[in-house]
């Protein structure tokens, strides 16, 4: 489903000075399969998503991406996720002005278009959203405000999971998704997410507490140091880390 | 006096053959024309007119157009029309009034409202005492000029306490005939405690080349509430000159809302009186330019002479291409002007890196218990909300287009006339969706 091959990203940072951020990534992730990624702080995770999404603010100096046999890097942010791709922010931008269900509708109707669908009608449309609002546990009075503006952290998060339920994405990153959520939105989210998971499907998890693993049972964690992958495991590796840190794993980075 | 552009000889030959039958108006816009060939065109030299060029007018040729001529489709002119509301209607074709274009079924009886060229035989008095009292040619020349060559526009005049449950609905429409002029001129009169929701468009039907200079006098006396808007979505090639001059009584309130579309060259005025204890004024204007070398202007100037009197000042325009808008915001505030309060705001988006804004706040203040603001930007569109936009599925041109109204959102949204803000908002949507 996704390959990453060697791939290298680079930032130009306030100073107008170029910073290698991604230092050779590489991942393999199959149809089905469920994916955490775990790292210290800075180590580049919220990079490798925006990458993946196509943030334009970052440069890709080296490497392949493949979803479903098409070469991501070539694709437009909106062709990406016209392809399947999906990413839940760290931190969702508030869009003051802009109607959080007609944002949705627009999204969805423009994916349908892509897909060769009819857009949905009206009618159709509210049924869909009224019933996935309810998943995600936000009030539909959140329909009518403006996209994630004065949201709270976890309402933001829960928007984001929103999106996802309504555009059913073939392949999803939640970027700490968890981050900032009760334990009741925790399990709500891992509800969501696990109710996508499908044979056809792919979830790249990026978390800082195994908590969140609990609930969605990853195959394989990975950890990332300094914009590499510096070790992949099972589930088990997650305990590990959570009783261990990073520092036992250090002299593994390049 | 000044130094300005040689006159062209079709003004010379336009204000000459101005013949008005009655005899005082005769009279004055002889005058008012002398004065006018006199001062000449306003010059880039003068301040308020330095990023505004009016020269044009000295190489190209306009003529009046003395009978009606075009044969517009009542299917062009209905397609102008509030929807899902009943409205007072009224056309003007090229500069005249077509009664059978119009619509006046629901006007209550009390109230007047009629072709200027009518109200000049009918309602003398009125409109002289109105039509002398905002003019003064060194700062309001082009109004000197409408004056001068004033033949047509509308004439309302609402009696105290009356409510006018319906919008009036006045359309300026142009078509056929190339290289016209016209000088409307407006007048509203709100008496005591009258309230009235108007909505003054200006359209073309074909790509046609004319020159508006048209005035519109608002004037609210003690309670009245008068609902402005104004659409200006001229044609392309077009001129549009205008000036508002709004007075306002004791405790009044007027609105006016204004959306620049059209025209290469726009240019319009709002003076605010503020005269008596308490008014209100919210002035609220947006801007679109999207070709090549458009130009608008706004200038606003509220005045406050009265004391407790607020003003609320948001402009706010988007500019794509080579693009030009003008902002001057102008508030002063008399001595005896106590607890006003006043703000203004101007904010832009520039959708390229050619549009050019410039912006200028401007407050006098006489009076030492009084609350201003101010804000003025000049920014581009978010790109991490577009980026998640995109990254939604949304395309690039329609993500921009959403980001662009979201911008336009919170002037379009201080429209309260529910059928008139969807017109506005129906017609900056495809005025958005066409730049691409
Ligand atoms: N726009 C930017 N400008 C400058 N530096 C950036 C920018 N984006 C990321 N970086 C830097 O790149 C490094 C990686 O950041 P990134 O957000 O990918 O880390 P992360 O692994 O997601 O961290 P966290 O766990 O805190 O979310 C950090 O040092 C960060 O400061
Ligand atoms: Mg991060």
């Amino acid at each position: 489903m996704l390959t990453i091959r060697n791939l290298h990203a680079t930032i130009q940072d306030e100073k107008q000075k170029t910073k290698a951020i991604l230092r050779g990534i590489n991942l393999d992730i199959k149809p089905g399969e469920v994916h955490a990624i775990m790292g210290p702080n800075g180590s580049g995770k919220s990079t490798l998503s925006n990458v993946l999404a196509g943030h334009a603010d970052y440069h890709v100096t080296a490497g392949d991406v493949m979803l479903d046999g098409k070469v991501l890097l070539e694709l437009s942010p909106e062709e990406r996720a016209a392809a399947g791709l999906f990413l839940a922010f760290q931190y969702p931008v508030e869009i003051p002005g802009v109607n959080n269900m007609y944002f949705l509708k627009a999204a969805l109707n423009s994916l349908r278009k892509s897909r060769e669908l009819p857009p949905l009608d009206a009618m159709d449309f509210l049924q869909l959203i009224k019933s996935k609002i309810k998943d995600v546990g936000l009030d539909e009075a959140f329909l009518n405000r403006a996209v994630n503006e004065g949201f709270s952290g976890g309402e933001k998060k829960r928007n984001e999971i929103l999106q996802m339920l309504m555009l059913e994405p073939r392949f999803a990153i939640l970027d700490e998704t968890d981050s900032g959520l009760d334990i009741d939105a925790l399990q709500m989210v891992a509800k969501g997410v696990n109710s996508l998971r499908s044979p056809e499907r792919s979830i790249l998890v990026i978390t800082h507490y195994q908590r969140l693993l609990d609930y969605i049972v990853p195959d394989v964690v990975h950890v990332m140091v300094n914009g590499q992958v510096i070790k992949s495991g099972g589930k088990e590796l997650a305990l590990e880390l959570e009783a261990k840190g990073y520092g036992w794993l250090e002299g593994l980075a390049e | 006096m000044m130094n300005q552009a040689a006159l062209p000889a079709w003004l010379t030959t336009y204000v000459a053959t101005q013949q008005a039958t009655e005899a005082w108006l005769r009279e004055l816009q002889q005058t008012l024309a002398q004065d006018f060939l006199q001062r000449g065109i306003p010059s880039r030299r003068e301040e308020e007119w330095k990023y505004t060029d009016m020269s044009f007018l000295a190489k190209e040729c306009f003529t009046k157009s003395s009978t009606l001529r075009s044969v517009v489709s009542p299917a062009i002119v209905a397609g102008h029309r509030l929807k899902n509301i009943e409205s007072i209607f009224i056309v003007l074709v090229n500069g005249h009034f077509v009664e059978s274009l119009s619509d006046m079924r629901l006007l209550p009886d009390s109230v007047t409202l009629c072709s200027m060229k009518q109200a000049l035989q009918h309602h003398a008095e009125l409109v002289k005492a109105h039509l002398t009292r905002n003019l003064n040619l060194q700062k309001h020349p082009f109004a000197s000029l409408n004056a001068a060559m004033l033949a047509e526009g509308v004439f309302l005049h609402v009696p105290k306490k009356t409510v006018i449950a319906a919008p009036i609905h006045i359309l300026y429409l142009h078509g056929e005939e190339n290289n016209i002029v016209t000088c409307p001129r407006n007048m509203i009169i709100a008496d005591e405690h009258a309230q009235v929701t108007l909505l003054e468009e200006h359209s073309a039907y074909g790509a046609v080349t004319y020159f508006t200079n048209v005035v519109t006098d608002i004037h609210a006396e003690a309670g009245a509430k008068v609902h402005y808007h104004k659409i200006q979505n001229d044609a392309a090639k077009a001129t549009h000159i205008a000036q508002i001059f709004v007075n306002q009584q004791q405790d009044s309130l007027v609105e006016t809302h204004s959306l620049a579309l059209g025209s290469k060259l726009g240019r319009e005025d709002v003076f605010v009186n503020i005269k008596a204890r308490g008014a209100h004024s919210n002035i609220n204007g947006f801007y679109c330019l999207t070709q090549d070398d458009q130009h608008i202007d706004n200038h606003v100037h509220v005045d406050h002479a009265a004391s407790h009197g607020t003003s609320n000042m948001v402009y706010k325009g988007v500019l794509d291409k080579k693009s030009r808008a003008v902002f001057n915001g102008k508030i002063y505030v008399h001595k005896g002007a106590q607890k006003t309060q006043s703000y203004q705001a101007n904010h832009n988006l520039l959708l390229s890196t050619q549009a050019e804004v410039d912006t200028k706040p401007e407050f006098e203040i006489y009076a030492d218990d009084v609350k201003c603001a101010h804000g003025d930007t000049v920014g581009q569109l978010d790109m991490d909300s577009l980026f998640y936009l995109r990254s939604r599925g949304i395309e690039k041109q329609a993500a921009m287009k959403l980001l662009t109204y979201a911008f336009a959102a919170d002037v379009m949204n201080k429209m309260t006339h529910t059928q008139i803000k969807q017109r506005m908002t129906i017609l900056l949507n495809e005025k958005l969706a066409h730049d691409d």
